[in-house]
């Protein structure tokens, strides 16, 4: 274990430190519609049926059916949380959320001051929340932790999201590293460190195709939109003011589509697609986990999206009954573009890996809510 | 039972360490865990924990020792533990057979009916529930607000405010609350302009501009005070606010299950269907203004009149007036027509 030079320098090297075998142990996902189709539909019939209740039990269930099912290995990643915990999470998440409005319909005022509150505590939930993922994620028996502060959640999600609207995007890729940095650099498994060290050449590499789509897209809805918009703003006038009772349902989509800027909402959505799975293989191809083993992540961006927005479709022409299997096709997706790069043989390594300090055992209660994109 | 054996893989308490091993119970109904023939772990089965089966994912043995035996063999477990291994509890409902099927259907037609009747019915608890006080201090809230914003003291002569409150308070006392019931409040309405609204407490606030445009034609003027009345009658406002918290509640309990874009779409769509509702409240409301002006011997039909003046005046304008909450269109005023006709 003595070559733990830079692994930036290895890629190059071919001299002077004698290399170690490396071999690439893909992740699989082996979970099927089929057998997820029956955990969801009873998840959603008992939530529904205890008026939420359940949901608490539903979101084991489900967590446990995808750590379960993606291996790495010849293993399984395993979720411990206790329905409990994350029933106590839910009510406190909802305790916050019913004063805030409260307040706010008290006194709106209030809310204009609680505002400000409310995103300084923000990254504190993320925080918790990121922890307490990590912290009922096991790998082989032993525990994920998190170690990120407040700071660390208010710079990358806060300032992060600040520079990203104030300059229209054109910063995103900074807040990205930050994000991506924070998420990955606080995690450990077994008291072993992950780091990872995005370049932000690289994050603006990914940058560049999400933005000339979305400012192509625009462009052409633009143009469009002056041929299609007169004509809708008009059929939307006679509605409101025909003889016969317009549907005021109908008046507002057609309003919707002719003013607002739901085609360029939809345009957003395609290029944080693209830009989302580019970041996350810069991110991940940029992560060393106890500087020897390297995460791998290609995920094809035309695929990426194509399997989103087909999904999307499937769920909403099946009114959400082809959820599992767009969830279960999406899991696979993912797992098939993950891989570890081990240095030398995972199981000797893995046989010196304990758990180690807080992680270990704890019976906490914690707000969850935030996942990480696995 | 006892000659049941699960094989799988056994890890050390915290470490990731894994021997294959077997799992058996023996005579005396401890649990054991073994490699190669030597027992490494062992407890009784109330202090053995066994993860709950979930699809086909690996089962969990944990022994008091801390020490984990994990397999992929489900129903051998279940065999040990002595559970009917073709499904017990919760996971038996999520095995894969036709009944799924029925369950998908009894999910979509409860999700519709929750939102049909049960939302409806706990809308009412709520409501019911409610002490006034809470009603009260969002009033008082919401003026104080208003008055430190947007709107100002009102410049209306004090006969004409006299005329006006002395018809408010016959319309009031026509209403279920009594003229005790609500207050009449001038406001000089700066950026919202002409305009009429109903707190929930009962406090109801009229703008200059309102009476202005209305000119000599109190008669209208009535017709929309009816109208506010009938607002705070009904309880609209609060109706409103717990119907949206519920259905926001539904959302977020559900999301999980259904993925952010599902989320999403479900967001925007509630706040489609509570432009509906609010359109609802509205009709309800002018419905009881043309009773209550019916009942005070005034024009039903007046307020009609206002509208066709907002729509001369402004229905051209863009920006925030009377219109964008109460849009006048020819199918609303057709149905307070009808409906006085119907009602005299």
């Amino acid at each position: 274990m003595a070559d733990t030079g830079p692994w930036a320098m290895r890629a190059d090297a071919g001299g002077d430190i004698p290399v170690s075998p490396r071999t690439v142990e893909p992740f699989t996902f082996t979970g099927t519609a089929r057998e997820y189709f029956g955990i969801w539909i009873v998840n959603v019939l008992l939530t529904v049926l205890t008026l939420g209740i359940y949901s608490a039990w539903a979101k084991v269930r489900r967590q446990r059916y995808f750590y379960g099912n993606t291996h790495l290995a010849g293993s399984s990643f395993e979720y411990h949380a206790r329905p409990l915990q994350i029933l106590f999470g839910r009510i406190i998440v909802l305790l916050v959320l019913l004063a805030y409005n409260f307040a706010a319909n008290i006194y709106p005022i209030a809310a204009l001051a609680l505002t400000p509150l409310f995103i300084l505590a923000t990254p504190f939930f993320i925080m918790r929340g990121l922890r307490f993922n990590a912290r009922v994620t096991s790998y082989r028996n032993v525990r994920f932790d998190f170690s990120g502060g407040y700071l660390g959640a208010l710079k990358a999600y806060v300032l992060g999201g600040l520079i990203t609207w104030l300059t229209l995007g054109i910063l995103a890729p900074i807040a990205s590293r930050w994000m991506w940095r924070y998420l990955l650099n606080n995690l450990s498994y077994g008291g072993r460190p992950v780091t990872s060290q995005p370049a932000l050449r690289a994050m603006y590499g990914q940058w560049l195709l999400p933005a000339v789509v979305f400012l192509g897209g625009l462009v052409i809805f633009g143009i469009s939109a002056l041929a299609v918009g007169s004509a809708l703003f008009a059929a939307y006038r006679d509605l409101l003011s025909g003889t016969e009772d317009a549907d005021l349902i109908l008046a507002a989509i057609l309003q919707l589509l002719a003013t607002s800027a739901l085609p360029a909402i939809l345009l957003l959505a395609l290029a944080t697609l693209i830009y989302r799975a580019g970041t996350r293989n810069v991110a991940f191809n940029a992560t060393v986990i106890d500087a020897r083993h390297h995460l791998r992540s290609t995920i094809r961006r035309g695929r990426f999206v194509w399997i989103n927005v087909t999904n999307l479709i499937a769920t909403v022409l099946t009114l959400g009954l082809a959820r599992p299997w767009a969830a279960v096709r999406l899991a696979k997706f993912l797992a098939a573009a993950t891989a570890l790069e081990v240095e030398g043989s995972l199981d000797d390594y893995l046989g010196t890996v304990k758990d180690s300090g807080a992680a270990v055992g704890a019976e906490y209660i914690d707000v969850e809510g935030f996942d990480i994109g696995f | 039972m006892a000659s049941e054996r699960v094989t799988g893989t056994w890890f050390p308490s915290g470490e990731s360490r894994r021997a294959d091993a077997e799992l058996t119970v023996d005579a005396a109904g401890n649990w054991l865990a073994a490699v190669n023939g030597a027992v490494v772990a062992r407890g009784p089965r109330g202090e053995v924990e066994l993860s709950r089966r979930v699809g086909s994912i690996p089962r969990r043995v944990t022994f008091p020792d801390g020490s984990l035996f994990e397999t992929i063999d489900n129903d051998g477990v279940d065999r040990l533990a002595g559970v009917d291994p073709s499904g017990a509890g919760v996971d038996g409902l999520e095995r894969f057979r036709p009944r799924l099927f029925v369950f998908a259907a009894v999910a979509v037609a409860l999700c519709w009916a929750i939102y049909r009747f049960a939302v409806p019915v706990l809308v009412e608890v709520a409501v019911a529930v409610t002490p006034p006080i809470v009603p009260q201090m969002m009033s008082q809230g919401a003026l104080t607000s208003l008055d430190q914003t947007i709107t100002s003291p009102t410049q209306l002569p004090q006969t004409r405010q006299e005329t006006l409150r002395a018809g408010f308070r016959e319309l009031a006392a026509a209403s279920g609350r009594g003229a005790d019931g609500y207050v009449l409040n001038f406001r000089k309405g700066g950026a919202i302009g002409p305009n009429a609204f109903a707190l929930p407490d009962g406090n109801i606030v009229l703008t200059d501009e309102l009476v202005e445009l209305a000119g000599t034609d109190d008669a209208a003027i009535f017709g929309v005070l009816g109208h506010e009345i009938a607002h705070v009658e009904g309880e609209h406002s609060l109706r409103q606010l717990y119907r949206a918290a519920g259905v926001a509640a539904l959302i977020m309990l559900i999301a999980g299950d259904i993925g952010s874009a599902g989320e999403d779409i479900l967001v925007q769509g509630s706040a489609l269907m509570s432009l509906s509702y609010s359109r609802d409240q509205e009709s309800a409301a002018d419905r009881r203004s043309v009773d209550l002006m019916l009942a005070t011997g005034k024009d039903p039909t007046a307020i009609v009149r206002f509208f066709q003046i907002l729509q001369d005046k402004f229905g051209k304008m863009e920006g925030p007036n009377i219109l964008s909450t109460h849009p006048a269109t020819a199918g609303r005023m057709e149905a307070v027509k009808a409906y006085a006709e119907e009602a005299k």
